[in-house]
Formats: structure tokens, C-alpha cells, sequence
């Protein structure tokens, strides 16, 4: 019987020109957003396979001829990086807005790590048309367009008493009617996205849960598409409150959410941290080296017995009020990044609300080019700075006699696993 | 006349006796009130402390004890970029970018903590502005409005009676016309009074008209083409749906599809990447710090021939104020080079984008809109240019004055002991070589003529729908 029905609305689905003209733009959408987005995390891999070779040419070229363990961490560069995972082609997310990557080195980390190495100011202002754009605001407008007359058409065509008297129970009726919609717009969303994963090596719980995603995004606007449509109105009338929901819950909802959170969670003035740790840096070159030196030392006592600095010039204490510099800031750098998180952590509350936020957010998780991947980038760069300065300080420090050959040992930057 | 005037004085009595309509037009003028306050008051926050931040920033420099020169030129300064009055309609790109710049010798930095880095994610369109509401919301609050405008008659059967009585298809579409133009000229007045406030903050009103123009333009082709739809289709769904598909696609879709083929199209490298290229030519130039390397001799060789001495100690100038400021020429020549480079691509891709104009009206006021404001990215670059030329400035003065006014024998012992560091500097009067910074808008023609391109595609839009609606209005039967 459910069969019978289905095969009847699939035939009936065939003669719908209004409904195939939307299944088939939902398709070409969809292979326009996953190839774009294909094509764009291959190229950014591009740059990064070029950017790894060229900083080593480029460290290797500061290195040579290198005197002294001070000047040989001043020259060199360390490029780090957050590669895009094999997900990310379906949601750039942050990427555009936040920067992915950073060439770092020896001295005060905060002085660096704010750079933004963004592409296109437009690019990140209008954004990309990515699969979790068309998912998240889209698909749900192909959704109520393809959904919303199915009882209204019936009855402006006066079929619609005799229809549902026919039918038996009313859902037999509508139920398959909308079903085979709702499955072939899936579908047809998800086809080319599960062979841009294919393409791109993605694992198969990424895939398995961003379609879970879309396809419970999807019912729940089915869901309220079907309520609405039981009203007696004219189409265009149900079209029009449709439309308004969505307005509703796709702008109205996540413009008003973000502008509560933040309110909410000030994050400190980003000039006000520049500011303070170059005061902090230009500052100790005026001051006695103690003023330096002592707080250093209290960050790190095993370096006790050679803090004291004879003469006005030492790259030991260069790089110690590099670092002194970082650590007055750090309390600023706290407040910054936990206000982030902070903020990250409402909009992943206050996205419950609203379908269209939650879709986006959970495919920018699943891409790992969400805010709390960007912030790991961050944390990440800021270990391999800490690595860094863990490999020069005992040279630096006790001043040992250069040795060209240790440099070999340097500290590398390994990008995390992302996607995670 | 009064003919059409009555007509569109009924369609006013049919929209204020649906709920619908009404429901409708109450949000948006709502959501339009309430974002522009919210703009408006974060706006003018920002400016006033983006000025009070740049003041800071000279003051302290000026306040710097007497030191060495060159300290002063890794000590640096700051460039902040305030909004300009416009911005708050139109925040443009300044929320992507970041606003302040660090400006120091050797380096040319980028603009640091864009809003967007801090923001709340909660997708795409979430940061709401005052711009986005008159782009993406009111031309949908049109199609509400006027789907059904002219073809309501014809469902109804009024359109046969109309025609009978001598009335033409041309003059009735007028009457609806005008009553959609009420519309959109009520809709202006949020507008018009930002608009007139920016006048109050300092804005041109040429820049200001423009504005309002561009926009009364947009919702005028918007309304012509939900026009022409009511009168091409038959039927009241057909043409919600059409005209909702038009919207999907020039608001929604194609400005993302413009973003994603520009980029596609042209491959601007990022500033590390062309850095790691620049640098290996930088390292051809030698290092401004070290006046023995190699790359120096030549210079070596002309200074002293310029001064008739045979070394550099006999020189009357300190010959490391002179390596300084020879090597910041340089370099900073080659940093100019790749980042003119980086902004051209930058821009190149930007006028891809604008092609799409052509494909959606949506795109074409969102360009019009941020270059008139004064907040789009060829705004961007120009602040980057011009905080360059400070950084260049002031780096370059204090050479002058390490080269000047430092003698080479004090100058290169200044490691010796705390006395004779102490020697090594110069008074701090000379600080004051730094000029005072103020990054204001283009001028207002200047930005109208890059927004002619933008302005006359909308026109162009206008145009056409109009052409259509007299064509098929003309052809009205039953």
C-alpha cells in the first residue's frame, strides 16, 4: 500500500514542473558549492606545500654564515600552519576571516601572532558560497518552496475535499506526496557532497554526520512547513508566512543572538595588548637590566645563577625582555581568548534556536574552520613558540660557544590533525 | 492622472486591510529601527575612540625620553583607520579588516584584531546592518507587497470591467506603479535621516545623495521587476514563486557565487607568500643594521667620494645613519613593490565581483554602497598606502637625524659602558619629525565616480524592468 503510494507520487513528482525545476537547481547548486570548495582547499594545500618549501630555503639561507646563537634565532623564521582538514570543503567557515597561517620567530610572541594574513577583505565580508551555506540557509527555501502548496494547490484546484475523502486517512495522502519531495531534495544536496568527500579522503564519520545534520535540519523544517500548511489560506499567503519564518529564524534569530552575546562578553581592545607589550619591550632597553631580568627569572628559576647581565648589550637579555614582554600581556591574551571561547560557546547555545546557525556551526566543526579551531591553531603556534624558546634558552643563556651544527636540531612545526 | 491615483489609493486600502502586509511591513521597520540605532551608537563609539587612541599614540611618541635614534625606529607608532560618518549605514569591510596598523622600521605590517576574529559565529547572516536590511530584506518586503499587484485584477475579473470602460493596461500598471513607489518612498525616510546626520558628522552631501540615490534606484528596479511579474503571470502563486526565486538568487546566491569565481579566477598570493619571495631578494640588499656587509660597499665608495674622505670616520655624517636610511629606501621600495602587487590582484578580483552586477542588482548596491560610504576595500588599500607613507616618514627623519646629529665615533661605542650609551642619544625634542595621522573617506567625487560603474548598472537594471512592464503592460487582454 505505502509502496503503491510512493511509485504513485514519484510519477506525479515527474509531472511537476514547478517541483523538478527546484530538485534540479538544489543539484546544480550543490556540485557548484562542493567543486568550488574542492578546488579551493586544494589550492590552499598548494600554497602551503610552496610555503613549507620556501620558508626552509629561506631559514636555511638566514642560518648560513650565523655567528652567534642570538642572531642566528633573529633571523630565523618558522612558518606553522593549519592545513585544511578533509572536510573543509564543504565549510570554509573562519578561514576566510581569521589567519591559518604565520610565519613566527624568537621574539615576543604577541608582537606577531595578531597578524592577519588574510586573503580579500570581500571575500570574508560577503562570504563563499559553500555546502554549509547552501544546507544551513538554502536548501530550507527549496524545502518550503517545494512543500508549501501541496494542500493549497488542491484546494484552489477543488480537489482537495474529494482528494483526502478518496485517501482514506488524510496523511496516506500528503505524507508520501511530501516524502518523496523531501527524499529526492536530499538527495539530490547530498549526492555531490558525498563524492566530494570521496574525492577528497574524508572520513566517513565527517560525511555520515554532516548528512545526519542535514537531513534533521531538513525534517524539522518539513515540520514546520506541514503546520503551517494545514492553515486554510491561499498559497501565496502560506508562501509569505513561510518566507517570514525563515526570515525569522535564519536572520532575525542569529542577528539578535549575536548581538546579546556580544554585549555580554566584551573582549578586551585588541590595540590596548599591542600597545602594552611594546611599551613593556621598548621600555626595558631604559630600564636596569634587573627590571628584566627579575622577572624572568621568577617565570623561569633554573636560569638563576646566569640572570646577572655585565655591560649594556646581552642577547640573553634581549630575549629576556622579549619574553617579559609576552608575560605582562598574558592576563590581556587570557581575557581576549577566553572571551572568544566564551563567545564561541553562547552562539553554540543560542544556535539551537535557529537551524540555520546550528547547521553552519556543525559543519564548520566538522571542517574544523570553526572559531574553537582557529583558537587551537592559535594555542598550537603559541607551543611551538614555547618549543622554540625551550631549544635556545640554554644556549642563549649560559652563553655556550656557537656550534652551527646544533641548529640541525631545530624545533619543527607539525600541524595537528584538524577535523577534530 | 486622477485615474492613477485612485488606483493606487485602493491598492494602499487593500495592503492596510491584510494582515499579512501589515505584519510584514511592521517587522521590517522594526528590525530597520533597531539595527540602525545599534550601528549607529557602535559606529560613533568606535570613532571616537579610534581618534582618541591615534591621539594617544602621538602623544606618547612625542613623550619619549632622549634616546638613540634608531631605538625610536623599532620603538614605531600606530595608524588607526576611525569609520566614516557613513559607516553607520554602511560598516562595509572595516569589521573583516582591522582597523589599526603598527608601524616600525624594516617591516610593513598588517592591520591587526578584525571584529570578525572575536566575533560570535552564528553564520552568515547574522551580522546585521543597516546596508543589509535595504539589500537583501526590503526587496523581499516588495515581492510581499506586489506580487499579486496587477494580476489580482485579473483573478478577480475587475481587469475585464477596467479595460471595458476605456481604462489601458499601461495606465493601470502606472496606478500600481505608483502605489509601489509610495511604498518605497516611505521606506527611504530611515535613509534620508542617517543620511542627514552623516551631513551633520562631516559628510558630503554629494556622497550622501549618491547614497540615498543608489538606493531609491535599487528598490525602484526591484519594484519594477516585481511589477513586470504581476503583470506577465497569471497566477498569484506562479508569480510569488518566480519572484522569490529571482530574490534567492540575486540576493542569496550570486554574490557568493561572485566571491567564490574571483577567487577562483585570479590567485592573489598572501603577504607571507610574497614575502618569502621578497626576502630572498632583501637579503641581495643586505641588512640596514650591519654597515660592513658587502652590499654597502658600493654605497661606501660614493659617500666618501661625495665628502672627499678617505674612511668613514672622516666623514662630517655618521655613516650608519646613512647605511639606516639607504637600506629603509630600498627595502622599502621592494615592500611597496610586492604590496602594490598584492593590492592590484586584490583589486582585480573586487572588479570580477562587481561584473556580477550584471547578474544581480544585489551586488551592484552592495558595491555602490560601501565605496560611497567609504568603507569598501579600495578605502582599505588606500589606508594601508597612506600609513605606509607615515611609517616611511617618520623612519626616515629619525635616519636623517641618527645620520645628522650622532657623531660615529660616540655612535659605535655606544656598548661599551652605561656612559657611553648615555652619550649615544640625542635630545627628544627631535621626535617631533612625526607627522600627525588622520585617515578620513576619499573625497566625495572621487568616490562617486568609482561607484559610477556600480550606479549605472543599477540604472541600467531600471531601465530594463521598466521597458519590460510598458511592453507587456501594452499587451494586457484578458
Amino acid at each position: 500500500m505505502m509502496l503503491g503510494n510512493l511509485t504513485r507520487e514519484i510519477r506525479f513528482l515527474a509531472r511537476d514542473r514547478g517541483a523538478l525545476f527546484w530538485l534540479a537547481l538544489a543539484l546544480i547548486l550543490s556540485v557548484v558549492a562542493v567543486s568550488f570548495g574542492v578546488a579551493e582547499v586544494r589550492d590552499q594545500r598548494d600554497t602551503i606545500a610552496t610555503l613549507v618549501e620556501e620558508d626552509a630555503a629561506d631559514r636555511a639561507n638566514a642560518l648560513e654564515g650565523q655567528e652567534e646563537w642570538g642572531s642566528a634565532a633573529y633571523y630565523a623564521f618558522h612558518l606553522t600552519y593549519a592545513p585544511p582538514s578533509e572536510f573543509a570543503f564543504a565549510a570554509m567557515g573562519q578561514r576566510d576571516s581569521s589567519p591559518w597561517k604565520h610565519r613566527v620567530r624568537m621574539l615576543a610572541l604577541e608582537g606577531q601572532i595578531h597578524e592577519a594574513d588574510t586573503k580579500n577583505a570581500d571575500f570574508g565580508l560577503v562570504g563563499r558560497f559553500d555546502f554549509a551555506f547552501l544546507a544551513a540557509s538554502v536548501a530550507p527555501l527549496l524545502l518550503i518552496l517545494l512543500l508549501y502548496d501541496l494542500r493549497a494547490s488542491e484546494r484552489t484546484a477543488r480537489r482537495h475535499d474529494l482528494l483526502v475523502a478518496t485517501a482514506g486517512a488524510s496523511w496516506q495522502l500528503w505524507f508520501p506526496r511530501a516524502f518523496v519531495r523531501m527524499i529526492m531534495l536530499t538527495l539530490l544536496l547530498l549526492l555531490p557532497l558525498w563524492i566530494g568527500a570521496l574525492m577528497e579522503g574524508t572520513a566517513l564519520s565527517a560525511i555520515g554526520q554532516a548528512s545526519f545534520v542535514l537531513v534533521g535540519a531538513l525534517l524539522i523544517w518539513w515540520l514546520i512547513v506541514e503546520l503551517v500548511s494545514r492553515i486554510n489560506a491561499s498559497p501565496s499567503i502560506l508562501l509569505t508566512s513561510l518566507i517570514g519564518l525563515w526570515l525569522a529564524l535564519a536572520i532575525v534569530v542569529p542577528a539578535l543572538s549575536k548581538a546579546a552575546i556580544e554585549a555580554n562578553n566584551p573582549v578586551p581592545d585588541g590595540g590596548e595588548i599591542l600597545l602594552l607589550q611594546r611599551e613593556t619591550v621598548n621600555d626595558a632597553w631604559d630600564l636596569p637590566k634587573e627590571a628584566t631580568m627579575t622577572p624572568f627569572v621568577e617565570e623561569y628559576p633554573e636560569w638563576r645563577e646566569y640572570a646577572t647581565i655585565e655591560g649594556p648589550w646581552a642577547w640573553k637579555w634581549y630575549y629576556a625582555f622579549q619574553q617579559v614582554g609576552d608575560q605582562t600581556v598574558a592576563p590581556l591574551v587570557g581575557q581576549y581568548r577566553q572571551a572568544r571561547l566564551s563567545r564561541d560557546r553562547q552562539a553554540g547555545l543560542l544556535a539551537l534556536l535557529s537551524p540555520t546557525s546550528f547547521v553552519e556551526r556543525a559543519f564548520e566543526k566538522l571542517a574544523g574552520t570553526d572559531a574553537a579551531a582557529m583558537i587551537a591553531y592559535e594555542d598550537a603556534v603559541r607551543d611551538f613558540h614555547a618549543e622554540l624558546r625551550a631549544f635556545h634558552y640554554p644556549m642563549l643563556i649560559k652563553e655556550e660557544p656557537f656550534d652551527p651544527n646544533v641548529l640541525q636540531r631545530l624545533p619543527a612545526y607539525v600541524p595537528s590533525a584538524t577535523g577534530d | 492622472m486622477s485615474t492613477i491615483s485612485r488606483i493606487a489609493r485602493e491598492e494602499w486600502r487593500l495592503w492596510l486591510r491584510s494582515k499579512v502586509v501589515v505584519a510584514a511591513a511592521v517587522i521590517v521597520t522594526v528590525l530597520l529601527a533597531t539595527t540602525s540605532i545599534l550601528t549607529i551608537n557602535r559606529v560613533a563609539e568606535e570613532q571616537s575612540q579610534r581618534l582618541e587612541q591615534q591621539v594617544a599614540a602621538e602623544k606618547t611618541f612625542f613623550a619619549q625620553p632622549d634616546r638613540h635614534p634608531h631605538r625610536m625606529v623599532h620603538y614605531g607608532h600606530y595608524a588607526f583607520r576611525p569609520p566614516p560618518p557613513l559607516a553607520m549605514f554602511e560598516p562595509g569591510v572595516d569589521a573583516v579588516t582591522g582597523q589599526s596598523i603598527f608601524l616600525e622600521g624594516h617591516r610593513q605590517n598588517t592591520a591587526m584584531f578584525a571584529d570578525t576574529k572575536a566575533a560570535a559565529d552564528l553564520g552568515g547572516f547574522a551580522a546585521l546592518t543597516p546596508a543589509s536590511l535595504y539589500q537583501i530584506l526590503l526587496p523581499l518586503l516588495l515581492i510581499v507587497l506586489g506580487h499579486a499587484l496587477f494580476l489580482r485584477e485579473r483573478e478577480s475579473g475587475t481587469l475585464a470591467v477596467m479595460l471595458a470602460q476605456g481604462q489601458s493596461g499601461t495606465k493601470l500598471a502606472l496606478g500600481k506603479a505608483l502605489a509601489l513607489l509610495s511604498v518605497i518612498a516611505i521606506f527611504m525616510i530611515p535613509l534620508i535621516a542617517v543620511a542627514a546626520y552623516s551631513m551633520s558628522l562631516g559628510e558630503s552631501g554629494l556622497a550622501a545623495l549618491s547614497l540615498v540615490s543608489g538606493y531609491f534606484v535599487y528598490l525602484c528596479a526591484w519594484g519594477a521587476i516585481v511589477l513586470a511579474a504581476s503583470v506577465i503571470l497569471k497566477q498569484r502563486s506562479v508569480s510569488l514563486g518566480v519572484l522569490i526565486f529571482a530574490w534567492l538568487f540575486a540576493a542569496l546566491i550570486v554574490p557568493r557565487l561572485a566571491i567564490n569565481a574571483s577567487s577562483a579566477a585570479i590567485d592573489a598570493p598572501g603577504k607571507i607568500e610574497s614575502d618569502l619571495v621578497m626576502l630572498a631578494e632583501q637579503r641581495k640588499l643586505g641588512d640596514g643594521h650591519n654597515a660592513a656587509d658587502p652590499a654597502f660597499q658600493r654605497l661606501q665608495a660614493e659617500v666618501l667620494e661625495q665628502y672627499g674622505a678617505d674612511t668613514i670616520e672622516e666623514l662630517p655624517i655618521n655613516w650608519r645613519g646613512v647605511v639606516a636610511s639607504y637600506s629603509e629606501a630600498e627595502l622599502t621600495k621592494l615592500l611597496n613593490g610586492y604590496a602594490e602587487n598584492r593590492m592590484n590582484l586584490e583589486a582585480s578580483q573586487s572588479r570580477i565581483f562587481d561584473l556580477f552586477g550584471l547578474a544581480s542588482p544585489t551586488i551592484a548596491i552592495s558595491s555602490a554602497s560601501r565605496t560611497l560610504a567609504g568603507t569598501d576595500l579600495a578605502t582599505h588599500h588606500r589606508f594601508l598606502r597612506e600609513s605606509e607613507t607615515l611609517r616611511f616618514n617618520f623612519v626616515q627623519s629619525l635616519n636623517e637625524i641618527h645620520a645628522n646629529e650622532l657623531d660615529y665615533e660616540t655612535d659605535i661605542n655606544r656598548n661599551n659602558d652605561a656612559a657611553s650609551s648615555q652619550r649615544a642619544q640625542v635630545n627628544s625634542e627631535a621626535w617631533q619629525v612625526l607627522d600627525e595621522f588622520r585617515f578620513g573617506p576619499d573625497p566625495a567625487n572621487a568616490r562617486v565616480s568609482r561607484a559610477s560603474l556600480s550606479l549605472g548598472v543599477l540604472v541600467g537594471w531600471l531601465l530594463i524592468a521598466i521597458g519590460v512592464i510598458f511592453m507587456a503592460a501594452r499587451r494586457v487582454r484578458l
